[in-house]
């Protein structure tokens, strides 16, 4: 036979864990976000544990200055801030991932198929989607919360709700891209369904993006969060959340008005460390856009 | 105008149609998500049973869906948006005296993040990878991430509790105390504006560096034109396409961003009526609110769509 | 024509892509013909004739505008979906870039297996072991199983593809350009194994390509398309010694590989202008704004596609009675010596 060998000269693809170590060391902002971010999951997952009080335990104390028994003094309740601040970091959590995955389990389906399948139902589709995204967003949020009922998991769908026309645009996009690829076009004379097609090569080849800018929306989400619960449509009292803490603090700011840094650099450093992956991410997936951003 | 540019002008109408009416769908239908009876969850937990008919018929909500959508749609044409369940006033006369608040901080914001964001943008751009690109694209993430009604909150308590430079809450109507209302109007705009200011800076800085790092602006480069000059007659021109869509972006945001900002400054504008009206399920302002809000971006994105087609030749053609 | 069952058949078949709200692309329009069991079928066209949209076509991957294509003897798009799909896993393909047709994040070893995934009807192991054979078969070591498509060069990656058909045992393998993209060095190899492969499983070949010289190597009977027609058809020998149409005459003047010497033309005809745009082709015969015999007639009327000697076709008006391959200057064209 003819069909002599070429010596294999390729090199082996790193392993998962080396690719993974190889990215943390290259970009040292991602891999300090990523170590809070990890931080910020272990104290949600231990907050009985590791805070001092009960974060909703009052006393006489009230609006007491920092020192050794509360660290970050007390509020107009008497109640302990850093023990409200780390009980409030698992609410910012289940918050920011609630929203992002009832936006992905909406928009994913939905903008796969209108981009899969195309014609009349991707030409509605388009409509919806710009009909949807030309609603300024909180407001279509606290309109879908007053609807649903206030309530922190209601005003976090309606946040994942008001995210999903955008997540929909973005991986039909995609789609069109990637059903458009020679593979696809094969597996089909292999008689694969379109539904194994979208799943073994579609979403793998065309979700790149969509986690990029899901890793970004956590951040959006966390800042949603943040407003709905200042404006008391969003965690119920007694339970703490960052946002809610702001609104208090502002109520007296005047006498105390150190209470109210705090939970926001909370927010903030949170907002940011999801940004920062997100940014990484996108240099990481799409080497294409490295300086762009 | 040429005849062209009134056709496109025409179409781009026609096309605003099928939004509206959809959006129109998705506003009615937020009264479909209300879990249970509607009448009864807008009523409360004490309302008698005669409440509850009362508030059914006057809702409709005794018809079939689609019937209730068309009666609510020919009242909203006719600019009829129903009346408020708990003060029983027209929602419509209620939204328009609390917007010209809303609009004057968000304008004002608009304004700021286009007179401080373009020259950030140009600044970091000129000077990619140095140390001042590096200062301004921190700033500019920062900006993404900070809560603006916190950074709202630090305001009022560095320049208006500590300097006392300006008041600290409410606001004054633009026609009766311009100077007044301006001086109301600064520190929510300043707030409102930093996700503004970041978007713009972050946008016009890739657009730039792209249009610097091209092979004709290479070539201006070896005829001898300075980077100034080149960045005035070439990039600006290019860049400003991309402004105007971040633009019209940014105002959409600042719309619903306004709403905390609002809380803070204890504004009546129409972010603290949806919160008011959502918290008592007061469902026609809601509805009300969502509604002219919705319509001033479309009309918006539609001058943007418009100007965007007769700055850019290429778009025509489509 | 024999008396036996064409495998693959087009009758008047053709593919038509909307482009705008007035322009239709007619990138097949109205091709008939049979290929028979155990032969090499060549279609030969320049870039732009509409042979790749024909080639899609005759595995299902663009449905006929009109017309239909043929699977012996039935018409594919007669089935169900479901059936279609079982169906045309006998009705095989391989692209021209071999990048392109296998996923990206896909090791080799399942992309060989993906076709025995579809199908599912033996245990894993099995499929393995299967695929493992089919690489073996067509020269690939088994350490390529674990390996990504971007480590590979683009011999080994056509490789992968065919033995990715292999698994399916299919009778028919349309080949588009299966060897254009690769290394003059490596297309031989290729063109060998799929002789040897064609010897060995009985297949049936369809060879799309603009390469004269791979039919010539490789096909029993050729078809010669220009702007989405055929405009000749006949066995390899005759239609590359014989030709009965200008545009044949001018492609096979202007191939300078190896030919055997007795199909060699002595003098080059060069091909003048462009090729025309395929969403308005000329009046008539299509082929006219470039031939160098064009007459009036040409562009009044269109030449039928006729059975001028038998078993050798062609669409020309003056087919059989122009003095090509050997003839002195006559108009427009130039002669090189």
């Amino acid at each position: 036979m003819s069909a002599a060998l070429q010596p294999v000269r390729a090199v082996r693809r790193p392993s998962a864990s080396r690719r993974f170590l190889s990215w943390l060391r290259s970009d040292l902002r991602a891999a300090v976000s990523l170590a809070y971010l990890l931080v910020l999951f272990s104290l949600s997952v231990f907050a009985d544990v590791l805070a001092p009080h009960s974060p909703i335990a009052q006393s006489m104390d009230m609006l007491a200055p920092p020192d050794a028994a509360h660290w970050l003094g007390t509020d107009d309740l008497g109640r302990d801030v850093f023990s409200r601040l780390i009980h409030g970091a698992p609410m910012t959590l289940y918050a920011s991932f609630l929203a992002v995955g009832v936006g992905t389990l909406i928009g994913l389906p939905v903008g796969i198929m209108a981009g899969y399948l195309g014609g009349w139902v991707d030409g509605l589709t388009g409509r919806i989607i710009d009909a949807l995204l030309s609603f300024p967003s909180i407001v279509l949020a606290i309109a879908v919360t007053g609807a649903l009922g206030i309530g922190l998991t209601n005003s976090m769908i309606a946040v994942g709700i008001v995210f999903s026309p955008g997540l929909a645009r973005l991986i039909r996009v995609q789609t069109i891209v990637v059903k458009n690829d020679l593979y696809v076009d094969a597996a089909r004379t292999f008689g694969m369904s379109p539904l194994r097609i979208v799943w073994r090569h579609i979403l793998p080849n065309a979700i790149q993006p969509f986690i990029v800018q899901v890793t970004l929306l956590l951040a959006t989400a966390l800042l949603a969060e943040a407003s709905l619960s200042f404006l008391g449509l969003g965690v119920q009292p007694p339970q703490p959340s960052w946002g809610q803490m702001l609104a208090r603090s502002y109520g007296y700011m005047e006498i105390s008005p150190e209470q109210m840094y705090a939970p926001g650099l909370a927010i903030l450093f949170t907002a940011l460390a999801f940004n920062a992956l997100g940014e990484s991410l996108r240099a990481v997936l799409d080497p294409t856009r490295r300086r762009s951003d | 105008m040429n005849r062209r540019q009134l056709l496109l002008i025409g179409s781009r109408l026609l096309q605003v149609v099928p939004v509206v009416i959809l959006a129109t769908v998705a506003i009615f239908g937020l009264l479909q998500l209300v879990p249970g009876d509607p009448a009864a969850v807008i009523a409360g937990e004490y309302a008698t049973a005669e409440r509850i008919a009362d508030i059914r018929r006057m809702l409709g909500l005794d018809r079939p869906v689609w019937e209730q959508y068309v009666v609510w749609l020919g009242h909203a044409v006719q600019g009829d948006l129903s009346a408020s369940l708990i003060t029983g006033q027209p929602v419509l006369d209620e939204v328009l005296r609390r917007l010209p608040n809303t609009l004057l901080i968000t304008v004002l914001a608009l304004v700021l993040a286009v007179l401080i964001g373009v020259p950030l943008g140009i600044l970091a751009a000129t000077r990619v990878d140095r140390p001042t690109d590096r200062i301004v694209t921190t700033i500019a993430s920062l900006g993404v991430a900070v809560p603006n009604f916190w950074l709202g909150m630090i305001l009022v308590g560095f320049f208006a509790l500590g300097l006392g430079w300006f008041p600290t809450t409410g606001a004054a109507s633009l026609t009766q105390d311009p100077l007044r209302a301006l001086s109301h109007a600064a520190l929510p705009a300043l707030a409102l504006a930093t996700g503004g200011i970041a978007e713009i800076t972050r946008q016009l800085r890739s657009a730039l560096i792209e249009v610097l790092s091209s092979q004709y602006v290479r070539t201006l480069h070896a005829k001898g034109l300075s980077n100034a000059r080149i960045l005035w007659q070439h990039g600006l021109k290019n860049v400003s396409l991309t402004l105007l869509t971040v633009v019209g972006l940014v105002f959409n945001r600042a719309l619903g961003a306004t709403v905390a900002i609002e809380a803070v400054f204890a504004i009546p504008g129409t972010g603290s009526l949806v919160v008011a009206s959502a918290t008592n399920k007061d469902f026609p302002v809601v509805q009300g609110v969502v509604f002219v809000l919705v319509l001033i971006v479309i009309g918006l994105n539609l001058m943007i769509d418009l100007l965007y087609s007769l700055l850019d030749p290429r778009v025509n053609r489509r | 024509m024999t008396a036996q069952q064409p495998l693959v058949a087009t009758r008047d078949l053709g593919v038509h892509f909307r482009l705008s709200r007035n322009t239709v692309l007619k990138a097949v329009d109205r091709v008939s013909f049979d290929v028979l069991p155990g032969e090499t079928f060549g279609i030969i066209g320049e870039s732009g004739s509409g042979k790749t949209t024909l080639g899609r076509a005759l595995v299902c991957l663009e449905a006929p505008s009109a017309g239909q294509v043929l699977h012996q003897g039935r018409d594919p798009y007669a089935l169900s979906r479901r059936q279609l799909r079982q169906h045309r896993r006998n009705y095989q393909v391989v692209f021209q870039d071999p990048n392109a047709a296998l996923d990206p994040r896909m090791t080799i070893l399942r992309s060989v297996r993906e076709p025995l995934d579809v199908a599912a009807t033996m245990p894993r192991a099995q499929r393995d072991e299967v695929a493992m054979q089919a690489m073996e078969r067509v020269g690939l070591s088994p350490d390529f199983a674990a390996r990504y498509p971007h480590e590979l060069s683009g011999g080994q990656k056509q490789r992968v593809c065919i033995a990715r058909v292999l698994t399916l045992r299919p009778s028919v393998i349309v080949c588009d350009e299966a060897v254009a993209a690769l290394d003059v060095s490596i297309q031989a190899d290729i063109l060998n194994l799929l002789a040897d492969l064609q010897r060995e499983f009985g297949l049936t070949y369809i060879f799309i390509t603009h390469n004269l010289g791979v039919v010539g190597h490789i096909s029993d009977r050729v078809a010669v398309m220009y702007l989405g027609r055929l405009v000749e058809m006949g066995e390899t020998e005759a239609v590359l010694a014989r030709p009965l149409h200008p545009y044949t005459d001018a492609l096979l003047s202007a191939e300078p590989v190896a030919l055997p010497s007795h199909m060699r033309t002595s003098q080059r005809v060069i091909l003048s202008g462009e090729l025309p745009s395929p969403v308005s082709p000329p009046s008539g015969c299509r082929f006219r704004t470039r031939c160098r015999f064009a007459q009036d007639l040409c562009a009044a009327k269109e030449p039928e596609w006729s059975e001028v000697e038998p078993g050798h076709w062609a669409a020309c008006h003056f087919a059989g009675t122009l003095p090509v391959t050997s003839s002195p200057v006559h108009g427009v064209a130039e002669v090189v010596a």
